[in-house]
């Protein structure tokens, strides 16, 4: 039984209104070639207000890609936006390229610079970021405001665009056209990342990184690429910018840099309008609006506060405030929603059977394990194809400081489809141990191996692949998504190029068909664990710790892997969510799963687990069955000082 | 070049005032006063103005630094407080104190008018001879108050329990809130530390650069850039950011070209961060620990040999 087979039959065959949401996008595509196209007909001036707010729109667009979604607050939107705009326009004008060759190798060439800044960004993070990005703005902008190229502080004058041909002259001012054109490609591409498979992972890079690698994120390289792919389109925006007047070094000084980032604040971070709204606020409001310009500028201050104090999601914010006030206004009786208390987690021992994970089947090669484990589910000898070892870890020796070490010469050997207890008093290096099989750290000696295969020095994010899925012990997921997203993560490493079919998710049949099947997989994982409606539709920020901790375990366990490792837990459950997951654990037994659980609740481990390990101030104390290691003098002196 | 030392001591005075500024404020609330170089505009101004109506400098002074102090609150509870009480952790605060910033620029503009007045000169601005270097009284002032400040500041930070306090609070408020520390009580003080200290720059700054509404945006962005140099983790750092700064750009200035005071700067600046993301400064960060290795090995050797 392979999980493709299984996926199809839950998940449903057609989406309803899918075909009607289509119509809605179709039509509001032809609203908006209309809307260029009466544009592109207009006078010059109203021509030159709406394509420098629609330039403004891509740029905010493209920063907020990194900054909302992906948490890199960047203050080099306008350094790359400068490089875009004067690279285009000193390629064309000095160089005499044609304006369509140097579009590809502006954008490309800003998307390089991206990769190096992005690559920032895995040395410094959160504030530091931001104040790095910004040099580089102030840099370039040194540069351009000093050079001779650059035409110092008078700046280039734009160099032409191109009118139609005469048989496409009824479509009129053809920039008109390659502007709203690139704003277009942005928020196509922009909008697809965000309903794609990849937007949860970018959030979990974003709020809990060693999640997003559990998981099966490469988190370096997308946070890289991403950034690269926001750093092309600046470059975008930058070769539109240049052909709409003179470009100085005025516009891409430092106050440009933190302008854009208001855009997108102000305008309402991480949603899909909200910095367009910002952008065309922010670049339309001084035109516009026609008074003292120091009056003038007091408004725009005071509309800043205003805004950000009253509505501190920004424009959408209050769009989404005054919407659902006219709704209930409108509807009294609806749109109310439904108490969470609804619906209390329950196990059942039918749920797993029913429609909960089947067998394991992730490991060394598909196939094989499913007959291996189907084998010992069956109750009969596994069959020789795999070692009867799942998880080998021998001479691991690790230290955080040189001199002091975490563990030392440790040997954990767990038995495929055993229980596995990790225990010890604090401090004796089970977390370490545990980070150390998912991949968090890299043992400095030792050997670690998964169904023989060596993995010691193989990254985090290859774990899932290989079968291995584990817990936190304080969960760090995603807070804004709903807990079936946040399960839905957990089966990021099932489907095949997610990043890059992002771009252009919802265009493709098959992206779309494996969203419903990610959503459904992780219904099912969710009731799995006893989480039914209503908790799978709620946010996470807004579930209980003990809820939290089960959809925890709902995303490991939503891939099957083959291995799982639970890091505490239990930690914060109430008892009656303890015999769940007491539950739960045997229940993947039953299905072939080997389990490593880190736990300090000794009657726990007991009661549940086939074989413990016992670790002390770094070193391996004790290593058997459960009975024998309860009975061991050198155990009961480590836990009670005897 | 000890003339260079000097001159840039004492530009990056100004400096790592305004970024003391930034960095306390930073330091309690964890939150960017954008309008810092505002507050330093508006002590100026204030000074400016009341000194022409033929006040005496000193209540000049005193209302200018009053004005620069209280705005801090003002902005504390105007701008920063409401979006602090719906995410603590939102950048949004970026936008309400540019929006501050905004408004007070303009505000002093329609004031005052854009054209600069003059500044009363608190001393005779007679020269100095240091070494061979000239220095004028008025740049040695500042460089002494700089570092009082400094030491002021550390002394309450350090054996002070409000000072401790604010460091439990910069980690961790809910935590300090619930073991008796007044959260509150330390954001206000911090915004009226951190408007005082810009005032206080302001003062020094005045003579030379006299009174423009504009000259807030400057000495924000040098204040800021003396915070980055020294990190942000540690308040009187900002000030050897501001040494650091302001000695950089007038060895530029003086061995490159006048212009390189502009960019010259902010190539080291991207190159420590490169090094050390943390500031120079901070404890543990990376150049502080490789000192630190430098210098714990000839202990080491002496060590063995005993």
């Amino acid at each position: 039984m392979t999980t493709a087979v299984q996926l199809e039959r839950i998940a449903p065959v057609a989406r309803p209104g899918g075909r009607a949401r289509s119509a809605l996008w179709t039509g509001a595509l032809v609203a908006y070639l209309v809307g260029t196209g009466v544009l592109a007909h207009s006078s010059s001036y109203e021509q030159g207000l709406l394509l420098v707010a629609a330039v403004y729109s891509i740029l905010a667009l493209s920063l907020d890609l990194v900054a909302g979604a992906t948490g890199l607050y960047s203050l080099g939107h306008a350094g790359l936006f400068a490089l875009g705009a004067y690279g285009t326009t000193i390629l064309s004008t000095h160089y005499g390229w044609n304006i369509f060759l140097a579009l590809p190798v502006t954008v490309l060439a800003v998307g390089l610079v991206g990769v190096v800044i992005g690559a920032l960004s895995l040395r410094v993070s959160g504030l530091y970021f931001a104040i790095t990005t910004l040099i580089f703005t102030i840099i370039v902008n040194v540069l351009i405001s000093d050079l001779n190229i650059t035409g110092g502080y008078t700046g280039l004058a734009s160099p032409p665009f191109p009118n139609f041909p005469h048989a496409l002259s009824f479509l009129g001012s053809s920039l008109a056209w390659a502007v709203c054109g690139a704003l277009l490609i942005t928020v196509t591409l922009l909008w697809s990342i965000r309903s794609s498979a990849l937007y949860p992972a970018l959030l979990a890079i974003r709020d809990s990184e060693p999640f997003a690698s559990s998981v099966g994120v490469r988190t370096s390289v997308t946070r890289v690429v991403i950034f690269s792919l926001s750093a092309a389109l600046a470059g975008l925006a930058g070769w539109t910018f240049s052909f709409l007047g003179f470009i100085t070094p005025g516009q891409f000084d430092s106050t440009a840099a933190v302008n854009i980032l208001v855009m997108v604040i102000l305008g309402g971070m991480n949603t899909r309008s909200g910095p367009i709204f910002g952008a065309v606020f922010i670049s339309l409001f001084p035109t516009v609006v026609s008074m003292n310009p120091l009056w003038q500028e007091i408004l725009f201050g005071s509309i800043f506060l205003f805004v950000i104090v009253f509505f501190p999601e920004g424009f959408v914010g209050l769009l989404a405030r005054g919407g659902r006030w006219l709704r209930t206004k409108w509807r009294p009786q609806r749109g109310r929603a439904r108490p969470l208390t609804e619906g209390t987690p329950k196990v059942t021992e039918g749920t797993l059977n029913a429609n909960g994970w089947g067998p394991a089947r992730k490991g060394a090669g598909g196939a094989k394990v499913d007959v291996t484990v189907q084998g010992q589910t069956d109750g009969a000898t596994p069959a020789p194809l795999l070692p009867r070892v799942a998880l080998e870890a021998r001479g691991i020796t690790f230290s955080y400081v040189k001199g002091v070490k975490a563990l030392d010469n440790v040997d954990f050997v767990v038995e495929r489809g055993s229980i596995h207890g990790l225990i010890g008093p604090n401090g004796s290096g089970k977390s370490t141990l545990v980070n150390l099989l998912s991949g968090e750290l890299s043992p400095q000696q030792g050997t670690i191996s998964i169904n023989g295969e060596r993995i010691e020095h193989r990254p985090a994010w290859q774990r899932p692949g290989l079968g291995l899925m584990r817990t936190f012990q304080t969960a760090g997921m995603v807070k804004e998504l709903t807990t079936r997203d946040n399960v839905g993560l957990g089966l990021f490493s099932q489907f095949r190029f997610i990043e890059a079919r992002s771009v252009i998710w919802p265009m493709l049949p098959s992206a779309r068909r494996d969203s419903r099947r990610m959503a459904a997989v992780a219904s099912t994982s969710l009731s799995a664990v006893g989480l039914g409606e209503p908790w799978s539709a709620s946010r996470l920020a807004d579930v209980p710790h003990g809820i939290e901790q089960l959809t925890q375990l709902a995303a490991a366990c939503a891939s099957q892997p083959s291995i799982l490792v639970l890091d505490e837990p239990l930690a914060g459950l109430s008892a009656g969510e303890v015999d769940e997951v007491a539950t739960i654990a045997r229940r993947l037994k039953a299905d072939g799963v080997t389990i490593i659980v880190v736990e300090h609740q000794t009657r726990f481990i007991f009661e549940v687990c086939d074989a413990v390990t016992v670790l002390a101030a770094g070193e391996l104390v004790k290593a058997g069955s459960a009975a024998e290691v309860r009975a061991d003098d050198r155990v009961r002196e480590v836990y009670l000082g005897l | 070049m000890l003339q260079v030392v000097l001159t840039g001591l004492s530009t990056g005075a100004i400096y790592g005032l305004v970024g003391m500024g930034f960095a306390v404020v930073f330091y309690v609330t964890r939150v960017i006063n954008f309008a810092t170089g505002q507050l330093l505009m508006a002590a100026i101004m204030v000074t400016a103005a009341l000194s022409a109506g033929h006040w005496p400098v000193v209540v000049a002074v005193a209302a200018g630094l009053l004005t620069s102090t209280l705005g801090g609150v003002v902005i504390y509870f105007l701008a920063v407080r409401p979006v602090l009480r719906f995410n603590r952790l939102s950048f949004a605060w970026l936008v309400s104190t540019l929006g501050v910033a905004i408004i007070l620029e303009s505000a002093a503009a329609l004031i005052w008018g854009t054209s600069s007045l003059s500044f009363p000169q608190l001393l005779n601005g007679r020269d100095v001879n240091i070494f061979g270097a000239a220095l004028t009284w008025e740049q040695i002032i500042t460089i002494v108050i700089a570092l009082g400040t400094v030491v002021a500041f550390e002394v309450v930070h350090r054996r002070t329990l409000f000072g401790k306090l604010g460091t439990a609070i910069s980690s961790d408020p809910e935590m300090a809130a619930a073991l008796g520390a007044n959260v509150t009580l330390h954001a206000v003080m911090a915004f009226a530390v951190g408007g005082l200290l810009a005032g206080i720059a302001g003062v020094l700054v005045g003579p030379i650069s006299f009174a423009n509404p504009y000259l807030g945006e400057t000495y924000g962005i040098y204040g800021f850039i003396a915070l980055m140099i020294g990190g942000i983790e540690r308040p009187a750092a900002s000030m050897g950011g501001g040494f650091v700064l302001g000695i950089l750009a007038t060895l530029a200035s003086t061995y490159i070209n006048p212009q390189a005071a502009d960019w010259f700067p902010f190539v080291v600046v991207l190159a420590v961060l490169l090094v050390t993301p943390n500031g120079i400064f901070v404890s543990g960060g990376a150049l502080r620990r490789r000192f630190d290795a430098l210098r714990r090995k000839p202990v080491a050797a002496s060590g063995s040999a005993v």
